[in-house]
């Protein structure tokens, strides 16, 4: 795996909303002894708003980083964000099945792209290059007695058919991981149900509805957190989680930490280590 | 006629004409109940080539691009695809947003992205709510997360000779 250039691409919530997660992400990397970089110059994947107005533009930014990457001789692009990964890895299938159009933006923006650069989601990365082994052997502290559900959300698994890592209607990886852990994790009705992200500021009444619903079924079976890998899952619903609560009856807080900061703290580390501290419901003591 | 004219030029339209009808994509949304049409029902006036219909709908603007009605498409139609193609062919047309709110937001966003590359949330924030005249709006928000560390007041580095070079490729300038 190390003969590879792996580089991480954050995006602007990691450096902003989520720098928790990055921490948490810089910790566990380290811990596992992955040799990495940040990658350089990179720009916004646009996220759903650039390509709800103007879909070449979308593709046009990612062109960009995909071609920035690979002058920058990353074979391995890992992106954390579940919205980051869904826009390059949605891109990459786009122009590569479809030349023309792709030498056609490429005389546009000035940007070249010869598809090596291998576009990764973080869990594909933890999950089957890393491999569940290794991440085990680093276990110290296991998660037991720990319940988890695993929430994936929308985009990190609805990329093209060809690009996914797992099923799409009920993926298992994050589940594997977090078993790897020591914890135990749930079956559950809202692995995949998206968390209305993207309609945070504006459509107040239909993200309550979202939120609560996925927050309701977590917390009616029983789970000790929900945890996740998306940047805007978790921005989503940890932040205003009180007030959705109060709305659906759900009387226990739910903290919704990072798959990361799981990781970190079954390796050992302490909570503000991974950032943990900035988590609005916060985790409970471990055991 | 207009139906044709799509299919040729607009290679994600091709395949409505495949949609059975099956409303796999209007079960499987987790806003449906919210839409003033269900997707299926956008797929299939659009495969009439009737979509100047669909752009007038709250459902395209609401819709919160998670892809669900696209993954479970018997025939791979790529509905969210077409929603976003319906909200830019609706602006180029003039047809004005039937839920504002939502398309000032997208602008805030895109506005922002383009001045230097990376998005400044908390600019978008304050940005959104001043152009939608609501600032109080989540009023409570900003400080809260800036208290956790989670906003910065300014903004994020340019990255270098991305103005330059978006505003060559789009040939507009932004403010």
């Amino acid at each position: 795996m190390q003969d590879k250039n792996i580089a991480l691409y954050p995006g602007c919530s990691l450096e902003t909303s989520s720098s928790h997660y990055l921490k948490s992400l810089e910790r566990v990397f380290e811990i596992l002894e992955i040799d990495y970089s940040i990658m350089n110059d990179w720009s916004c994947c646009g996220a759903t708003s650039v390509k709800s107005l103007d879909m070449n533009l979308n593709l046009a930014l990612n062109l960009r980083n995909l071609s920035v990457a690979e002058q920058q001789g990353i074979d391995e692009l890992i992106v954390p964000c579940a919205s980051c990964y869904h826009r390059l890895a949605s891109t990459e299938y786009e122009l590569l099945k479809d030349k023309e159009r792709l030498e056609k933006l490429s005389k546009e923006t000035g940007y070249k792209y010869e598809g090596k650069v291998k576009v990764r989601n973080i869990l594909d990365f933890f999950v089957n290059v890393v491999g569940i082994d290794r991440i085990s052997e680093k276990v110290t502290h296991p998660l037991s007695e720990m319940v988890v559900a695993c929430y994936y959300g929308c985009l990190n698994t609805r990329v093209p058919k060809e690009q996914t890592f797992d099923t799409m209607e009920y993926p298992m990886s994050m589940d594997n991981l977090v078993k790897a852990l020591g914890a135990e994790t749930i079956d559950w009705s809202y692995k995949t149900e998206c968390c209305g992200a993207s309609l945070f500021l504006t459509m107040g009444s239909i993200w309550e509805k979202l939120v609560g619903k996925i927050l309701k079924d977590a917390s009616l079976r029983e789970a000790d957190c929900v945890t996740v890998s998306c940047p805007m899952c978790q921005t989503n619903l940890d932040t205003k989680q009180k007030q959705v609560r109060e709305e659906y009856s759900i009387e226990e807080s739910m903290p919704v930490p990072f798959i990361s900061q799981l990781m970190g703290l079954a390796f050992g580390c302490k909570p503000d280590e991974v950032g943990l501290d900035m988590n609005f419901e916060a985790m409970q003591p471990m055991k | 006629m207009e139906t044709a004219e799509i299919s040729e030029t607009e290679p994600i339209y091709r395949d409505t004409s495949l949609c059975y009808q099956c409303a796999k994509c209007s079960s499987g949304c987790p806003i449906a109940e919210e839409m003033d049409m269900y997707p299926h029902q956008v797929i299939h006036l659009v495969s009439l080539g009737l979509e100047e219909r669909v752009m007038d709908t709250h459902t395209i603007w609401i819709c919160a691009n998670c892809y669900a009605c696209s993954v479970k498409c018997p025939n791979d139609i790529n509905i969210t695809g077409i929603m976003n193609n319906l909200k830019e062919k609706a602006i180029e047309r003039g047809i004005s947003p039937k839920t504002p709110e939502v398309y000032k937001f997208h602008k805030v966003f895109a506005n922002d992205v383009l001045r230097r590359g990376r998005a400044h949330e908390l600019r978008i924030m304050g940005e959104y709510n001043l152009r939608n005249k609501k600032p109080f709006q989540n009023a409570m928000l900003a400080p809260k997360m800036f208290f956790k560390n989670k906003l910065k007041i300014l903004p994020p580095k340019s990255v270098k000779g991305f103005r330059k070079w978006v505003t060559r490729l789009i040939g507009r300038k932004n403010d």
